[in-house]
């Protein structure tokens, strides 16, 4: 197991997603090109990000505004209920918007406390590809100063809805790990093994942004 | 017999991934035995692997570790040549090729990495990798003592790498010391290198077993693809 994560740098789970929030709101693109509707907005979207990060307010002040920026700029919602799989279907609409409510706070939980660990990465778009009218798949790679010489460039790739405009950010993959995929995964053995209980999926994704809050252990042992 | 062994495992290993079945679903028939093993692995580790690795990083300088790793990672570039070929993947194997020559001997038998200097990236490749390129599907998860996920297509192909890797024809009294000398310090050099990222997937995780599972099997079918992106089947969202 060790061997097989240790061949590249991944993180996993909801770290996914905190990678995502470093890359999309932290990291200066290396060369900008000439660029789809797609790629310029994740492009426009890291400057913005840098102003926020860069910006001379208090640590509060730019947790404020970097939440909202998220809120404005991911769609959550779409993953979370993809994440639920079949269960979905069987789970009623409070139980289900308390689980949205719940994967998105500790979505943000994890954002903010990897948000600081910004040093100076860059990232590079490689191209883009539109899957359907409104589905696209824009690819980065991450440069960092920092990594170890010879290392694997990390592949970071965003999964944008939407049209001109009014595209959001509803998946990334670094090196070939989707973030749906895997919480899904991670949820749907969770849940077979507590009745299909979304109650008790929220619940403890609740105990986890908390902990994450406090800075504390997240696997509750 | 002893190679004769090794080819029954093979041919057992792949009998098991031809049985493949249910790409979609968990594919995981043996999950109470596979949990009860990945718990075993995770005390070897708490235990064994952690302390050795913390120990290592105490102990041995940073110029140091990174001379053991690249000699480490040198010394697997026979299995990947070998595996580039297989997959038909002339410019890597090319690579490969360059990197093994300018790293063995200019690089002082693999402990340095001149090769990164001349922009010849390094890669690595596995005959469960190849088998992947050719078809053939992982089959049920396993997870094995000692090794963590290792289903069938993957194990047998560690057992095909051990006939391309040339140490594996050298005369050493102690074969087996050697063996088991270096998958040992491939594994402390792994997880001194990644101990952040390793924990931070537990924390992260819901249900740790079923999140390695899951990234276990991605990061696989990405080595398979060689990194390109699957656009083809991403998640219906």
């Amino acid at each position: 197991m060790i061997q097989t994560f240790a061949r590249t740098h991944f993180t996993g789970g909801i770290r996914l997603l905190a990678l995502a929030a470093i890359v999309a709101i932290a990291m200066p693109f290396a060369a900008a090109r000439g660029a789809t509707p797609a790629e310029d907005f994740v492009q426009a979207n890291v400057q913005k990000g840098l102003t926020i990060l860069n910006s001379g307010g208090s640590k509060e002040q730019k947790r404020e505004q970097f939440r909202s920026f998220l809120l404005g700029l991911t769609d959550l919602k779409r993953v979370a209920d993809y994440t639920l799989g079949p269960v979905k279907n069987s789970t009623s609409p409070a139980d289900l918007a308390a689980f949205e409510d719940a994967f998105r706070e500790y979505a943000f939980a994890v954002y903010e406390s990897e948000f600081t660990k910004y040093s100076g990465q860059t990232l590079k778009v490689t191209g883009s590809v539109q899957r359907k009218a409104d589905d696209f798949l824009v690819s980065t790679v991450l440069i960092d100063p920092h990594a170890a010489k010879g290392s694997d460039p990390i592949t970071v790739d965003f999964r944008i809805f939407g049209s001109p405009g009014h595209f959001t950010i509803a998946d990334i993959i670094v090196l070939g790990l989707d973030l749906a995929i895997t919480e899904q995964d991670d949820f749907s053995s969770f849940l077979s093994q507590n009745n299909n209980s979304v109650k008790a999926l929220t619940a403890n994704l609740k105990e986890r942004a908390a902990r994450v809050r406090a800075g504390g252990s997240l696997s509750g042992k | 017999m002893r190679g004769l062994s090794k080819l029954l495992v093979v041919c057992f290993g792949l009998l098991l991934a031809g049985c493949a079945t249910d790409p979609n679903g968990a594919n995981d028939p043996y999950e109470q035995t596979n949990r009860s093993v990945f718990d075993f692995d995770q005390k070897l580790d708490k235990y064994v692997i952690s302390p050795s690795a913390s120990a290592y990083v105490a102990v041995v300088p940073t110029p140091a570790r990174t001379s053991i790793h690249n000699f480490l990672l040198n010394l697997d570039l026979p299995v990947t040549f070998v595996n580039d070929v297989l997959q038909g993947e002339v410019d890597r194997a090319g690579d490969t090729l360059g990197r093994l020559a300018i790293n063995s001997t200019l690089g002082i038998g693999g402990l340095f990495d001149p090769a990164t200097d001349f922009n010849i990236p390094y890669h690595k490749e596995d005959f469960g990798q190849t088998l992947g390129t050719w078809g053939v599907g992982e089959g049920p998860y396993l997870v094995l003592p000692f090794l963590g996920p290792d289903p069938p297509r993957d194990a047998a192909g560690q057992v095909v790498d051990i006939f391309f890797d040339p140490t594996t024809y050298v005369s050493i009294r102690s074969h087996i010391w050697y063996s088991a000398g270096r998958r040992y310090m491939s594994v402390v050099d792994l997880k001194s290198r990644n101990f952040d990222t390793l924990q931070n997937i537990e924390r992260g995780s819901v249900d740790y077993y079923a999140s390695v599972r899951s990234l276990y099997r991605q990061l696989r079918n990405n080595e398979i693809r060689n990194g390109r992106p699957d656009v083809q089947n991403l998640p219906d969202l």
